[in-house]
């Protein structure tokens, strides 16, 4: 070798050499912006590096491999970056062996869809904010897509807002006369009719029916606010009139609870439908009824369970916060009776001493489902026609980070969809 | 004989009676308070049981006491049994069917305990016992409303404004209800009715259509707009058009409404809520207006001053001129003349100001006659004759205040002008660009600072401009400085090209100038006001990465976010 070519391997060899391995990203409070974090992990994902989730381990950290793109990544996005080096590291590794810590390994970036409806809502959805703020790239999907079989198509699918008994929210209440209402219900009458279906509420169960499917054959599914409550309901009333006459013509069944197939819904069971066809609720799955004067509770603060890392990393992966009680926020369903969970379903959040829980999870099939109840973290009384939240302004949301998690957490699972 | 006995008997009798009863419903009354005085107290310490028992014991005397009755619905509530309070509530309406105060009572208590049939005839119970009482129809609408079902509640309000055979009876409730159901158009017509004869709901109305989408709002203009002009409907108008920040269409709502003295307090009010939102032009027509039906100086002077303020300074010169002529002399001197020097100022008619400074010098305080003397050296600035303006000054007397530094500065002589200017005395923007330059230049002499200087206050911003590029070359050491005020003034005028051209020579030519972040975020900027996303994205990331100690990082990652649509958009 010549001496030019050595003084070359040497200086790249010391140009390497001041780089560090690793580039660890805390999620605790030295973290600048915790939500952009999941952006740069999963995006280091989507470009084929590997990463590790260091769970319970400074609120939940990435390990990421340090490189200049990474760096230059985190530096514009104002995300807080730690290197280290493989000595580092193994203090970490020795630090995490000894407590309620484990490293699950982050393989591939899920593929995401968000079932939302072409037409523009006078409310937000906190997953898309959340997407977007991160710089996680998703595709949207609507009923016409579901009933093809896109889904198949995807790891993870969110569902936020949408009303899957077919009421539109039981906004025909109080907005009938909106123009947006309008147009929705019409947007919603002529996606029913192009399928073949008499009304709103016979698309939205075979909808249901195909997310239901897609749940059983290994899909991961994210769900929050009504669409939760709903979706469970247009599940087990699949031949059940649970829809009020306004919405297809024909009363609630007075003996619709008597009826509800509840083997094949998800999280809950046993619950009473709200008869009322003027009662803006759903049934006795929400615990808050915000909606219903009379019945609506105040807000407290829910806390996250801890498990355990290394024998429950699933759950585990799900709460990892640097938060342990975030304030609640109020949804369509804000939250859920703890009589009408079924059994075996993961309590991930509750609030103590309430009737209720606010973050649950489950397998079903071959996939996995969770239910996050309420509508936006960051605020919490966020009500129709409101400006969209502005997640510049909350980059360490705990609540946004349990969102989040989610969207991480098929990432960690090895095995690829088979649908 | 024996029948007198007889009577004067049972008169003796009834009296006796009488004098017996008196104390024993003395004692009844003394013991209904004593057992509502325990039971309150019961309930203040949550013994609820015995409160109940307590105010039960209290309507025992008093059937109909609605304290008694709130007491025991707040108890049996605690109980969980609302529904008992029911009996009681029938004793009571059985005294007093028409009482408001308990029928409502009833009403709220069915709704909680009973089925809705048991609400409705509990209401038609009310309307019967009330004939022509429009309480009941508000009280149901009402409840029906917060049950959520409006459909119900805007039948109601409709029955009951046929009843009463006069729609303005209910216009409140049932514009509140159809603008609570988007029916915009039909909630600004009933907003109209309702705010005929009752001015103090404009401000509901204004709260209630506030949230009208733009797609919808042409139709509530019309609304509330449709001849015959209504005082109420158009300040109800105005206000929205002002909130939708429309300051001259909500002027125009108001603008043909009668000079009576309705119209003339709707101008007033209106002058008041544009001025508060630096709505100057259409607070001087509104000020105008009102002047041109009053005959009276002050609002005139006001309007002049709000002229100027919106930048009018011809308008403001003749509103003034037309105020001075209304008062007297003593008056116009105080009010009217210093706003008419300060247009004439403005317009850099030196000659004129000084002229009517003159005039009206003898009706001038010492103190009133310096302001004037500064005033007008002011106006001589703006014409560009600096010796005259000297001469004014010199004339004022006393302390000059800054306007010594600042004829300094203009003279070239930056030595004179730093001592004359402290930076801590800089408040608007041109003072702080001055006394950043001469912080930053250790020159003592530029003629090119003086003339763009000079060139600013006689308000020519393209040949300030320019004069600051000169010097940039007069002043090395302060270069970047002037480069970017040069940039920043064509950028004012609209001309981002040229401005772009002077941001990308700080940023590339003199990296390490602390100029050169902002100039890189303003380059930035003005890409994108050019809709050229990618290129702001582009300079955005390389003021991140060039400067990442910059204390205009934060902007920059906003900025950075609003490019990429990662935040949604406020306007």
């Amino acid at each position: 070798m010549s001496r030019a070519a050595l003084l070359a391997v040497t200086l790249a060899l010391a140009v390497e050499s001041a780089r560090a391995q690793h580039l660890l990203v805390p999620m605790d409070d030295a973290q600048a912006d915790h939500l952009k974090a999941y952006g740069l992990t999963y995006n280091a994902l989507h470009d084929g590096a590997k990463g590790e989730w260091l769970l319970n381990y400074r609120g939940g950290s990435f390990l990421l491999p340090d490189t200049p793109e990474l760096r230059r990544r985190a530096a514009l996005e104002g995300i807080t970056t730690q290197a280290v080096d493989d000595g580092a590291l193994a203090a970490v590794r020795t630090e995490m062996a000894g407590g309620n810590m484990e490293a699950v390994p982050l393989e591939r970036a899920p593929k995401i869809a968000i079932y939302t409806a072409p037409y523009a809502s006078p409310w937000d959805d906190a997953v898309t904010m959340a997407l977007r703020y991160a710089g996680i790239p998703y595709d949207t999907v609507w009923d016409d897509a579901v009933l093809r079989g896109d889904l198949a198509k995807y790891d993870w699918l969110h569902l936020f807002h949408e009303d899957f008994t077919g009421q539109l929210g039981k906004f025909y209440i109080s907005y009938r006369g909106a123009p947006w209402f309008v147009q929705q219900e019409q947007a919603n009458l002529d996606e029913a009719r192009a399928h073949g279906f008499p009304n709103i509420p016979a698309l939205k169960k075979a909808v249901a029916e195909r997310i239901r499917r897609y749940v059983e054959n290994g899909g991961f599914l994210f769900a929050m606010c009504g669409a939760t409550e709903t979706l469970e309901l247009a599940i087990a009333g699949e031949d059940v009139d649970i829809a009020a006459s306004y919405a297809d013509g024909t009363p609630i069944a007075p003996d619709a609870d008597a009826r509800l197939a509840w083997p094949r819904s998800f999280a809950f069971t046993d619950a009473h439908v709200e008869t009322g066809e003027f009662v803006n609720s759903m049934s006795d799955i929400d615990g808050h009824q915000a909606n219903v004067p009379g019945r609506r509770q105040p807000l407290g603060a829910f806390t996250l369970f801890a498990f355990s890392a290394k024998f429950d990393p699933v759950a585990s992966m799900l709460v990892q916060d640097h938060r342990g009680v975030i304030a609640d926020f109020y949804g369509v369903t804000t939250s859920f009776t703890r009589r009408t969970l079924k059994p075996g379903v993961v309590v991930l959040a509750e609030e103590p001493g309430a009737p209720w829980v606010k973050y649950i999870h489950g397998d079903y099939g071959k996939g996995s489902w969770t239910f996050l109840g309420g509508h936006d973290p960051e605020d919490p009384q966020h009500a129709i026609g409101n400006p969209p939240t502005d997640l510049s302004l909350h980059p360490n949301s705990p609540g946004y980070r349990l969102i989040l998690n989610n969207v991480l957490f098929p990432a960690a699972k090895r095995k690829p969809l088979k649908t | 004989m024996r029948r007198l006995r007889s009577a004067v008997r049972g008169v003796a009798c009834s009296l006796a009676v009488a004098i017996s009863l008196a104390p024993a419903a003395t004692t009844a009354r003394a013991q209904d308070a004593d057992a509502y005085v325990r039971a309150q107290a019961l309930e203040q310490a949550e013994q609820w049981f015995a409160a109940t028992a307590a105010y039960r014991d209290a309507l025992a005397t008093e059937p109909a006491s609605l304290g008694a009755l709130l007491g025991l619905e707040r108890v049996y509530d605690q109980l969980g049994v609302r529904d008992s309070l029911l009996p009681f509530l029938d004793r009571a309406l059985a005294i007093a069917p028409r009482s408001a105060a308990l029928r409502g009572l009833q009403l709220r208590t069915l709704q909680a305990t009973s089925g809705r049939a048991a609400v409705r005839a509990a209401y038609d119970a009310w309307r019967r016992a009330a004939p022509g009482d429009p309480a009941p129809y508000r009280a149901y609408a009402r409840l029906l409303l917060a049950e959520g079902d409006a459909r119900a509640a805007d039948t109601v309000l409709s029955e009951a404004a046929a009843s009463a055979g006069d729609p303005r009876g209910f216009a409140y409730e049932t514009a509140m209800l159809r603008a609570s159901l988007g029916r915009w158009e039909s909630a600004a017509e009933t907003w109209r009715v309702a705010t005929a004869d009752r001015p103090y709901f404009a401000p509901a109305a204004v709260y209630s259509l506030a949230p009208t989408p733009t797609a919808q709002r042409d139709a509530v203009r019309r609304a509330l707009a449709a001849p015959p002009p209504v005082a109420g409907a158009r300040a109800v108008l105005a206000a929205l058009e002002l909130g939708w920040g429309e300051p001259r269409a909500a002027w125009n709502a108001l603008r043909d409404l009668p000079a009576d003295s309705a119209g003339r307090a709707a101008w007033l009010d209106f002058a008041q809520r544009a001025e508060d939102a630096e709505a100057w032009l259409v607070a001087r027509d509104a000020l105008a207006a009102v002047a041109r039906a009053t005959n009276d100086g002050e609002p005139v002077a006001r309007a002049a001053r709000d002229a100027l303020r919106g930048g009018d300074a011809l308008g403001a010169d003749s509103l003034a001129a037309l105020a001075a002529a209304s008062m007297d002399s003593s008056l116009a001197a105080r009010i009217a003349v210093p706003v008419r020097v300060d247009a004439l100022s403005a317009l850099g008619r030196g000659a004129e100001a000084e002229r009517l400074t003159a005039a009206y010098r003898p009706w001038m305080t010492p103190e009133e006659r310096a302001n004037s003397a500064r005033r007008v050296a002011w106006a001589w600035v703006r014409a560009g004759d600096l010796t005259r303006a000297r001469a004014s000054l010199e004339e004022s007397g006393g302390d000059a205040g800054d306007a010594a530094g600042w004829f300094a500065l203009y003279d070239g002589d930056l030595a004179a002008a730093r001592r004359a200017l402290p930076p801590e005395r800089a408040r608007s923007s041109d003072e702080l660009a001055a006394a950043a330059l001469l912080g930053r230049t250790t020159r003592d002499r530029s003629s090119a600072v003086g003339a763009a200087f000079l060139a600013l206050a006689r308000g020519d911003s393209a040949a300030a401009a320019r004069g600051f590029e000169r010097a940039a070359l007069e002043l090395p050491d302060a270069a970047p400085l002037l480069l970017a005020m040069t940039a920043r003034l064509d950028a004012a005028r609209g001309d981002d090209a040229t401005a772009i051209a002077l941001w990308q020579r700080i940023v590339e030519r003199m990296p390490a100038a602390p100029e050169a972040p902002a100039s890189d975020l303003e380059w930035a900027r003005a890409l994108r006001r050019a809709h050229r996303d990618p290129e702001a994205i582009a300079r955005l990331e390389h003021l991140i990465l060039t400067y990442p100690d910059s204390a205009l990082l934060p902007q920059a990652r906003r900025d950075l976010d609003a490019a990429r649509r990662a935040v949604p958009s406020t306007s």
